[in-house]
């Protein structure tokens, strides 16, 4: 496989005294779509700009197309397209202009597709930029990103002011941008949209990455939660190893799985005689909660104090 | 819940949020009048030398910066400070209602933070109320603590309250215009400049009419810059022409209420309409960006600089006018009536070059404003390199302040050319420009070099300009020291036509830009951008 898109290794950054990233590692394979997930505030955008040469990282080893993103910058940027996580335009230009003027500073873009897209996302191109809102912002930068033929999408919230419609269509974009081939790094807090679309997965918590991985390959660690109605009493399948939070309901159980334990527990439970079975794969939400969770606790602990 | 609900409190909060600029300003303004009087007291202390000053106080210069001339034949201290400072004092008072009331009201809603406030408990006419209200305050303390450290030196308490009443009104007046011109565009920095033309304008007619006759004539009479000198302070002493001040004060606050009143928040009265939907195929890189985004604002600021250059101009004739009638004038400036029209000239194109470099500053601040808003952060996200971006904006800012350098020496000459019917004119006053043009770059190149390297030092531009145009009008009156005077920009480089022109300083100086503009692109290329 050749080298990959993104490759940033013990990326530290400062701002002053805070450390915005810490020893951060993220990787992004040519052709996948990968997902960069994280709170507000976590470092995603840090990242980004670090990647885009715009910022400086002030230790560690950051590749991007397989090359240096602080030096080799333009001539990288000619093989990317970004869109920023706030898009502010020209406000006496029009989305159209402001997306024109964009493809030419990359060099070129595909009228035919520039069209497509306008059409697409239901953007008027004869607006100016100061009477659009934040979603109508996105989508210029969007069209602009999409329209032109760059191998690597750097995409950061794209769909935080896009309405659910408008979300659907930047879903079928990004997968046929996957299908021409085409990197994309998607950064989000919205999981369920890096659980459609991203084959990798990035968890970054206080500027390090704590999680990293296929989907796939995450789940493992996770567990299932499994509803089952049985012939049997189901108490026993309670105490097997691996199960977690059962609930007996005279001969219903639910439960939660370790997945490297899931074969056996489906074994015992088919011996108990099943009527009903319903196994759910783990959520990214679980997985964001596993790394987020302690400060969700110290936030409601903090709020049930304070009442 | 009436239209002013939550004055009080907004208020508060301008009174806050504001503190240290409206402190520093307070301090700057009376503090030159603290600084003043003591030293006019001291400079002239015998009665020939304030008659002398007073001679040359009615000479054209004199004139278009002291006023219309009261107490000029008793020079005594108080018609001295109130003829050698009050122009400073209204032209900065003007700048500084300017920017306040621009920036509490259509500032505020363009960048959307009055739509916030709006949807709270607050009342449709209280931000601009609030507006007025603070500004009218910050002018009643610098014109009531200039008016009391005068009564406190001892010169009259009675005039010296008639003067700092007049300043304060004076200033609130321009404040109020600058309400009207909020009203009608949607752009604070367009309703700036539109402020800023009105507020020049009618300081023309004060020159104008002041140049005409003697006590000024008619159209001094239509500028608030002339109301605090027509109550003839120190001298024989009116009250009702500062009376003119609260009835153009209510009059303009009405009108601004009333326009306000018919238009939606956010929008003004001249409605946006849409746009292409293709970029046209000039606007193909960074350096047609950056012009497109400051076409208007140079148009904006070529077109007046050059009426400005071209009335300027025409006041030769006036000049020549005051030397026929006062042959005791020319004998007192030493030479030729061409020479002093010369020098007056000379003078005028100093101020053209001010605004070249103001022009210049606000350029270069564009492409701060750019990376602040994160709309560089787009741009170099494409093809485009630190140094192709940057280095566009700084050759839009140095193209533009070079064009109104040029345009204004051409308009000075065209108006002396019109007026005296001599064409060497307009050769003369160019060169006159041209010879300053590294003076009016080396802001550009400052405010480059700050904005490259150094973000933090940006205000020491600005501090710069200011020391600079304060050290030209008041430095050799004030008696500063030679070192102090050199501090200054203008003068750095000997201005024709009463100086001849000297290549190699303006050789250095333009090295030292060059330089300049060079380590900016350099800094530039190496330092974060600035985002978020």
């Amino acid at each position: 496989m050749s080298s990959p898109a993104v490759d940033a290794r013990g990326v530290d950054k400062y701002f002053g005294r805070f450390k915005a990233l810490d020893g951060l590692d993220l990787t992004v394979e040519t052709g996948q779509v990968a997902g960069f997930l994280g709170p507000n505030g976590s470092g995603k955008s840090t990242t980004i700009r670090v990647l885009l040469g715009l910022l400086r990282a002030d230790a560690g080893a950051v590749r991007l197309l397989g090359g240096d993103p602080w030096k080799d910058a333009v001539a990288l940027h000619r093989r990317l397209a970004y869109v920023p996580g706030d898009v502010t335009l020209w406000p006496n230009l029009t989305g159209g202009q402001a997306i024109d003027l964009l493809g030419r500073l990359r060099g070129g873009l595909d009228r035919g597709r520039r069209e497509e897209l306008l059409a697409r996302f239901e953007l008027d191109p004869t607006k100016k930029a100061r009477t659009y809102s934040k979603g109508n912002r996105q989508k210029v930068a969007l069209v602009a990103a999409l329209a032109s033929d760059a191998e690597l999408l750097i995409l950061d919230e794209p769909t935080s002011g896009l309405d659910p419609l408008m979300e659907a269509v930047f879903t079928g974009c990004v997968l046929e941008a996957k299908e021409q081939g085409r990197t994309v790094l998607l950064s989000s807090h919205i999981l369920s949209e890096v659980e459609k679309l991203c084959d990798t997965v990035t968890i970054i918590r206080q500027g390090k990455a704590v999680e990293s991985g296929t989907l796939e390959d995450m789940r493992h660690l996770t567990r299932s939660s499994v509803r089952a109605t049985v012939t049997g009493d189901p108490a026993a399948l309670a105490s097997l190893p691996g199960v977690h939070n059962a609930e007996i309901d005279g001969d219903r159980i639910s439960m939660d799985v370790d997945n490297d334990h899931l074969d056996t527990v489906m074994r015992s439970v088919t011996d108990l005689g099943v009527r009903s079975l319903v196994s759910n794969p783990p959520s990214l939400e679980e997985l964001f909660m596993r790394h987020y969770g302690d400060e969700l606790a110290a936030l409601n602990g903090n709020r049930g104090s304070a009442a | 819940m009436s239209a002013l609900t939550g004055t009080g409190t907004l208020t508060r909060f301008i009174l806050r949020r504001d503190r240290i600029r409206m402190s520093v300003w307070t301090v700057a303004l009376v503090g030159t009048v603290a600084m003043t009087i003591p030293t006019l007291d001291e400079a002239f202390s015998t009665d020939a030398q304030r008659q002398a000053r007073a001679a040359l106080m009615d000479t054209p210069t004199g004139i278009l910066f002291g006023g219309p001339g009261y107490g000029l034949d008793d020079y005594t201290l108080g018609a001295m400070v109130v003829n050698e400072l009050t122009m400073s004092l209204l032209i900065a008072t003007a700048i500084m209602s300017i920017l306040h009331v621009v920036r509490h009201t259509r500032a505020e809603e363009e960048s959307g933070r009055a739509e916030l406030l709006r949807a709270g408990v607050l009342g449709s006419g209280a931000q601009m109320t609030a507006a007025l209200v603070t500004v009218a305050l910050l002018n009643l303390v610098i014109g009531g603590l200039s008016g009391a450290l005068m009564a406190g030196y001892g010169l009259d308490a009675t005039d010296s309250l008639a003067y700092g009443l007049g300043l304060g009104l004076a200033g609130l007046t321009f404040g109020a215009v600058t309400a009207v011109c909020a009203q009608l565009t949607e752009h604070g920095r367009a309703a700036s400049g539109t402020a800023f033309l009105a507020v020049g304008l009618l300081f023309m007619a004060r020159v104008v009419g002041d140049l005409a006759e003697r006590g000024g004539g008619p159209s001094s009479w239509a500028s608030p810059f002339a109301w605090v000198q027509q109550a003839r302070v120190f001298d024989d002493l009116r009250w009702w022409p500062l009376a003119l001040y609260p009835l153009s004060i209510l009059a303009l606050f009405g009108t601004a209420y009333a326009l306000a009143g018919r238009r939606d928040l956010g929008a003004g009265l001249i409605p946006a309409r849409p746009g292409p939907a293709a970029a046209s195929p000039l606007l193909n890189g960074v350096f047609s960006l950056h012009l497109h985004q400051q076409r208007g604002s140079i148009i904006a600021w070529s077109v007046a600089t050059f009426l400005f250059a071209i009335s300027f101009g025409t006041l030769a004739t006036e000049v020549e006018g005051m030397l026929d009638s006062n042959p005791d004038l020319m004998a007192m400036l030493g030479g030729a009536a061409e020479d002093v029209t010369a020098g007056f000239l000379g003078v005028m194109s100093g101020y053209v070059v001010m605004a070249a470099a103001a022009q210049g500053i606000l350029s270069v601040l564009r492409a701060r404003s750019e990376e602040s808003a994160g709309r560089a952060e787009l741009v170099l996200a494409t093809a485009v390199g630190r140094v192709r971006w940057y280095g566009a904006a700084l050759a839009v800012g140095v193209l533009s302040t070079s064009l109104l350098v040029v345009l204004g020496g051409l308009g000075i000459g065209i108006g002396a050319l019109s007026s005296t019917d001599d064409s060497s004119w307009i050769g003369t006053m160019l060169e006159s420009a041209l010879s300053q043009l590294p003076v009016a770059l080396a802001f550009v190149a400052a405010t480059a070099l700050a904005v490259g390297a150094v973000p933090r030092l940006m205000s020491l531009v600005w501090a710069w300009l200011g020391y600079s145009v304060f050290t030209t009008m008041l430095g050799a009156l004030l008696g500063m020291p030679d070192w102090a005077l050199n501090l200054s920009a203008f003068g750095m480089l000997p201005q024709p036509p009463v100086e001849p022109f000297e290549a190699a300083p303006a050789a250095v100086a333009s090295a030292a830009i060059l330089a300049a503009l060079v380590l900016a692109l350099a800094g530039f290329r190496r330092r974060d951008l600035a985002v978020g």
